[in-house]
């Protein structure tokens, strides 16, 4: 059995129709592993005897004639900012090198209801702030289509672990583009939801207005299928949407782009983006215009000046959020200390990395007595109006489309000595979050040094499914999930 | 606009960070350009915009305040450092 070229569908029909079973396809998927991870390096921890024990019990209920869920029997993936009751979940961080959750998140419970199967928990940047994954505490993830890349972030780790062909299904998490970007760069689907689709219950939080969790696949359709999974109301999270959502995104997805219409964006498409990136975009808004979509050129004046509301508003929200880890009841405590004060001051200044306290200090900042107004305040105001130059632009369009990123992957170290060309590596896709539009990243073509390129669908709220309907179209076009990368 | 060490070293009090000199003088290097990147804010004019966290449109979303007991004790408590009884231990707050 070949793990890395099968997909999530193609997992489950085949154990409903007993071609084989759940435990051989957690089996095909450990031995990917050990052959990749030693080169790639996703993954935090493995659940290995617990993945083989959750797929024999799917294979008995299938023998006994069940019908399981959703997800029967498909290896996943979850980014290690997400909870997962009773398995380390790290965020990456020293300050929780220890920590093992009490209870589920609400997407890993359901991904348990659906019968998914938990293969391992994935690296990413600490507490998800970063766009290469060198920010973990931990270890270095590499690129899986170039090693001495990065796999972006902050989800690097999720990416990889798809793209590497370990799991045909991953979990990331979306803050300012960190779901889209690592998809982009290793050449992979990947799906912010819409803000409140999707709980963000047990997902330890960074910027609470912004995150959002959503899936990795290696195709438009199992993107889809994952959504259905995880998507719905939460009591235990008063974001999650209260009204009714649609709970099925694979119905209708094959209708086509026919009659669509598309805004391109101008301001993503001007100086800084690389001209591999801009060429493979064109190519796809050609394909789109032969099946049948109207696409148009518009403006989105505020993009550049949406990157500093972002660093503003999300660096505050994670001043506060991340004001809890003190050493006090769980998680890294120094070894001497005189006093409380001490105590608290010691386990953050010891255990968080470089990144994650520039980003408490630029958020404290913000927020301080005489500066409120002068950032915190405007970037909301700023915010406000970037939410109303989308609410505009989707009463003329369906879809808008754009780069994901305007450079390709980069080498490892290249970008990490600067934060502003780190941040700025950001600047297309933090203004969704802002907006809490939904977006998602697809493969669109190559470089001519053999590196993915990514393209990104940006719909309006809940136009989930009119962003997959188009991606499946492109996808389907272009031909790309059957390239893979050589491990 | 100009950052000093010492607004380094206040930022770090009120986060409860701590840093060298050295690291706090690296860190009002990177302030100084993050801030200067955050001016373009300001060429709009943001004046007509009223921020309403409280608008007519949202809804009150809070749960009823009711305690409830966490089923597995020794699970909730998996994690802390140091334990007498059922209390967190922390170092004296008091003199």
């Amino acid at each position: 059995m070949k793990i890395e070229s099968m997909t999530a569908h193609e997992i489950r029909s085949g154990l409903i129709e007993k071609r084989f079973t759940a435990e051989a396809v957690v089996a095909a998927c450990f031995e990917r592993i050990r052959q990749a991870e030693p080169k790639i390096d996703a993954y935090l921890t493995l659940c290995e005897a617990d993945a083989m024990a959750q797929a024999r019990s799917i294979d008995e209920r299938i023998e006994r004639g069940e019908v399981p869920g959703k997800l029967a029997g498909v290896p996943i993936a979850v980014k290690d900012n997400i909870c997962t009751d009773g398995i380390k979940t790290t965020c990456a961080s020293k300050i929780l090198y220890d920590f093992i959750p009490p209870y589920d998140a609400t997407v890993a419970k359901k991904l348990k209801d659906a019968d998914a199967i938990l293969i391992g928990k994935t690296n990413m940047d600490e507490f998800a702030m970063g766009s290469s994954t060198e920010n973990s505490g931990f270890k270095r993830t590499r690129n899986p289509w170039d090693l001495e890349r990065v796999p972006g972030g902050s989800s690097g780790g999720s990416a990889a672990a798809v793209a590497a062909g370990t799991v045909p299904l991953a979990l990331g998490s979306d803050t300012g583009g960190s779901i889209r970007q690592p998809a982009a760069f290793c050449g992979v689907v990947g799906l912010k939801p819409t803000y409140g689709l999707v709980s963000r219950f047990g997902l330890i939080a960074f910027g609470s207005s912004l995150d959002q969790i959503g899936p990795f696949a290696g195709t438009v359709k199992d993107s889809a299928l994952l959504l259905e999974a995880i998507q719905g109301e939460d009591p235990l999270d008063s974001t999650s949407v209260k009204h009714a959502v649609r709970e099925d995104y694979l119905s209708g997805i094959e209708e086509g782009v026919k009659g669509m219409r598309i805004g391109i964006p101008v301001e993503f498409f001007q100086a800084g983006l690389d001209s591999e990136i801009a060429a493979a975009i064109q190519e796809s808004i050609e394909r789109l215009k032969a099946m049948g979509a109207i696409v148009e050129e518009m403006s989105l004046p505020i993009t550049v000046e949406g990157l500093s509301a972002y660093y503003i508003i999300s660096s505050a929200e994670a001043s506060s959020n991340l004001a809890r880890f003190d050493g006090i009841r769980y998680g890294y405590r120094p070894e001497a200390f005189e006093n409380l004060e001490e105590l608290m001051e010691k386990s953050r200044s010891e255990a968080f990395g470089a990144e994650v306290k520039r980003r408490i200090m630029l958020g404290t900042y913000a927020l301080s007595s005489g500066y409120y107004d002068a950032y915190y305040n405007r970037a909301q105001k700023l915010r406000s109006k970037i939410r109303e130059q989308f609410r505009e632009a989707f009463q003329r369009f369906d879809l808008i489309l754009s780069p994901v990123s305007p450079v390709l992957p980069f080498k490892s170290g290249e970008k990490s000595s600067d934060p502003i060309e780190m941040y700025l590596a950001d600047i297309y896709t933090i203004n969704i979050n802002l907006a809490g539009l939904p977006a998602l990243s697809m493969p669109c073509g190559f470089s001519a040094g053999g590196l993915p390129i990514g393209l990104q669908i940006i719909g309006p709220h809940f136009g989930e499914d009119r962003i997959l309907k188009a991606a499946y179209a492109l996808e389907q076009e272009l031909g790309l999930p059957d390239r893979k990368p050589a491990i | 606009m100009k950052i000093l060490v010492e607004d380094v070293q206040y930022i770090a009090k009120l986060a409860k960070l701590s840093f060298s000199e050295e690291q706090a003088k690296k860190m009002a290097m990177e302030f100084e350009s993050i801030l200067t990147h955050f001016e373009s804010i300001d060429k709009f004019d943001l004046s007509d915009i009223h921020l309403d966290l409280y608008s007519e449109a949202l809804q009150p979303v809070l749960r009823k305040d009711e305690t409830a007991v966490f089923p597995d004790k020794e699970k909730l408590f998996q994690n802390v450092k140091s334990m007498s009884d059922t209390s967190i231990m922390v170092p004296k707050i008091l003199e």
